[in-house]
């Protein structure tokens, strides 16, 4: 269905664009109003004439908000690197060994993807408090695989299956073991879906709320959901500091979006349509 | 022959080789996942509660606490022996038998060899003031020496309270105060089958709760899907500024949802959200206050940020299908005279039929299970109108601190979700998992 798009169509785009970024814009508006503007007659104002960086500074004297930051790029970071390790292997198997039962593992992965993380928290629970692995970053680490490897296996699959397969029956007739084929042949080719597959699993991640919520209590080990979550108080709550906060985060996700927007979408969509 | 056996003996090889490189996924997946599950459901079986000392593990057998018993029965020993030494003749009776009593009761503890070490380890740990180790603490009793244990202390503790009463102790208070702290010694199983189950199924809280899952599942996914197809065929053509927009469709998707709620928490705030003062101008609620404080407005404003947040991901997944319908067909279709809402049934839907509903299996499931957004908007408030069953799960756990019947509630959103994906699967058939279409978020 490819037409040409008319000046309407641009109108419908614009007014798209703007309700889909229009809560972005209002936080980053206010991340800049004085306290003063945050309540009251100027609450409403969209542009304030006394802009401020004094939310920002804030946020990071008054919460430790770089050491939140810190914390969950740490754990996201090993949380991919070694998941999608583990599950480069698993998924080369399943996508291009001959074995029994592939078909039943597949499913297996596919279902421990969609368990409910409520359902494995309170085990999980008990098993960090056991090994007293809460308030560390092993604490997250290892109930994150819960999510992070059947996501991986399953992308790498489909990645796996698109590698023609003439090119391992060539390294095979050279007389290379499968484990060089894998090697030498498939994981070169694989490089731009293993990238993918990490940046999908990366931001799994860093957006976990649960787990980090419950292991993770200790303000120097909180990540920056929670964190940022719990920036409201009892009575009160500091919408500057948390708008400056949302801008934090939302600035490095906006480059990264942007520059890896294919990767993630073909990620995201990877086979979910008969080719 | 030679040639077969060498074949055949490359397919072993290549079958251990699978086998061998699924395996470490494989043991990670079920031990941080699968057996959690099965540990769920069997904590759920017990009256396990981290607050209560007697009930912070499961115990499936009586067992005795060591610790507890060894701080006060060698002090309560000394203590009587004082009391005998000075008491009247027929008190000196009555104390005689209690303190027999109790040292029979003692020695029939020590009678098994493994109890007798440990005690003395204890008893050891205890003299030097040091806390005993977790694992000698505790030690199991058959159910009988169980229930003599109980009785023997009562027995002594009505003696010692008759003689408390009758003014013929020295250190009345002391003596009973010690004979009753051997009361919380034993530790009973704690089983209690599926008693969590049949308290949650009659609690009107629960049904409650999976009302208002199902609820804000139907509604979200089904707005997100009209909405969704609705802008996939839109942006489905080629037009200057397609990657901006990618880029402003991934944005609300990739933002972790905690900090997307804090922020829908600031634009619908009563008395300074933006969105909330909109609202009210064109008359979408009556004040602006409404949206975060009464039933129909709280349940309003989740569902309407979960749309905001998802509508993107499911246009993206349904463009991914509608652009693998060949145009020939459109183009055949629109020369046999079809309008163009004959083309969108006959032709679009039907060759969409499977990216749908894989994107309603995964939308479905993922709103079904929703707790974050819920958990920092509005805390399953007000009055419980947005409570989930999610969100009640983790209540009862954390915040009541009762493992068991949390568990219980854990297991039925299991089990719910199972349901779930059992009738999409049917739906979908074998597509799911056959080699050329899959589908992740």
């Amino acid at each position: 269905m490819q037409k040409k798009a008319g000046p309407l169509f641009y109108v419908f785009l614009a007014a798209f664009v703007f309700f889909v970024m229009f809560p972005f814009l209002w936080i980053l508006l206010s991340s800049i109003k004085p306290l003063s503007e945050l309540f009251g007659d100027k609450a409403f104002d969209w542009f304030t004439s006394h802009p401020t960086l004094k939310s920002y500074v804030s946020v990071f004297v008054n919460y430790p908000f770089l050491r939140y930051l810190w914390n969950s790029t740490v754990v996201a970071t090993i949380t991919t690197v070694y998941t999608v390790f583990v599950a480069a292997f698993a998924a080369y198997a399943i996508a291009r060994l001959e074995f029994k039962g592939k078909a039943v593992i597949l499913g297996l992965v596919l279902a421990v993807s969609m368990f409910p993380q409520i359902a494995t928290i309170s085990p999980i629970y008990m098993f960090v408090k056991k090994f007293g692995l809460t308030n560390s970053y092993l604490g997250l680490i290892v109930p994150y695989t819960t999510f992070a490897l059947p996501l991986s296996i399953w992308l790498l699959v489909t990645f796996f299956r698109k590698i023609p397969f003439d090119l391992e029956e060539a390294a095979k007739m050279d007389g290379a073991t499968p484990m060089q084929t894998y090697f030498k042949v498939i994981l070169p080719l694989a490089v731009p879906g293993v990238f993918t597959t990490s940046i999908l699993v990366f931001i799994a991640a860093w957006n976990e709320f649960l787990f980090s919520l419950t292991i993770n209590t200790a303000e120097k080990f909180k990540t920056v959901p929670v964190g940022i979550a719990m920036f409201q108080g009892q009575y009160t709550i500091p919408w500057g500091e948390i708008s400056a906060a949302t801008v934090i985060v939302t600035i490095p996700l906006v480059v990264m979006v942007l520059l890896f927007q294919r990767r993630i979408v073909s990620g995201l969509t990877s086979g979910s349509v008969k080719e | 022959m030679k040639k077969e056996a060498s074949m055949r003996n490359e397919k072993r090889a290549e079958r251990i080789l699978g086998y061998s490189l699924v395996a470490p996924a494989l043991l990670l997946i079920l031990a941080v996942a699968i057996w959690p599950v099965i540990q769920s459901f069997y904590y759920s079986l017990f009256d396990y509660r981290l607050n209560d000392p007697t009930k912070s593990s499961i115990h499936l057998n009586y067992s005795l606490d060591l610790e507890g018993y060894l701080q006060n029965y060698p002090f309560l020993k000394s203590t009587l022996k004082r009391e005998v030494a000075t008491a009247s003749e027929n008190t000196k009776e009555t104390l005689s038998d209690v303190e027999q009593k109790l040292e029979k009761m003692d020695e029939a503890i020590r009678a098994d060899k493994e109890v007798a070490n440990k005690y003395e380890q204890v008893d050891e740990a205890l003299n030097n003031f040091e806390s005993p180790n977790e694992d000698i603490k505790i030690v199991e009793l058959n159910e009988q020496a169980a229930n003599q244990f109980t009785n023997t202390v009562k027995d002594v503790v009505k003696t010692l309270e008759q003689l408390r009463e009758a003014g013929e102790l020295k250190q009345p208070d002391k003596v009973v105060g010690l004979a009753q702290g051997l009361k919380g010694v034993i530790i009973e199983p704690n089983f209690v089958g599926l008693k969590h189950y049949k308290d949650s199924l009659s609690d009107a809280r629960l049904w409650k709760a999976l009302w208002n899952t199902t609820f804000f599942t139907i509604v979200s996914v089904a707005v997100e899907l009209v909405l969704g197809l609705g802008i996939a065929l839109l942006i489905n053509k080629a037009f200057f500024g397609r990657g901006l927009v990618r880029a402003t469709i991934l944005i609300p998707w990739a933002i972790p949802t905690a900090v997307s709620a804090l922020m829908w928490k600031f634009l619908y705030d009563g008395q300074n959200g933006i969105v909330a003062k909109y609202f009210e101008d064109i008359g979408l609620v009556h004040r602006m206050g409404d949206l975060l404080t009464t039933e129909m407005g709280a349940m309003f404003s989740v569902i309407f940020a979960d749309v905001w947040k998802t509508t993107p991901y499911m246009a993206l997944l349904l463009l991914a299908g509608l652009q693998t319908i060949p145009s020939s067909l459109y183009e055949a279709a629109s020369i046999d005279g079809a309008t163009k809402w004959q083309q969108f049934t006959k032709i679009t839907l039907p060759l969409l039929k499977s990216s749908i509903l894989v994107a309603l299996l995964f939308r479905t499931l993922d709103a079904f299970r929703v707790f974050d957004l819920i958990y920092v908007l509005t805390g399953g408030g007000p009055a419980n109108s947005t409570e989930t069953i999610s969100i009640l799960a983790y209540k009862v756990m954390f915040s009541q601190t009762n493992f068991g019947g949390g568990s219980a509630l854990a297991v039925i959103v299991f089990l719910c979700v199972a349901i779930i994906s059992i009738i999409y699967i049917k739906l979908l058939g074998a597509d799911l998992l056959s080699d050329s279409a899959s589908a992740k978020k």
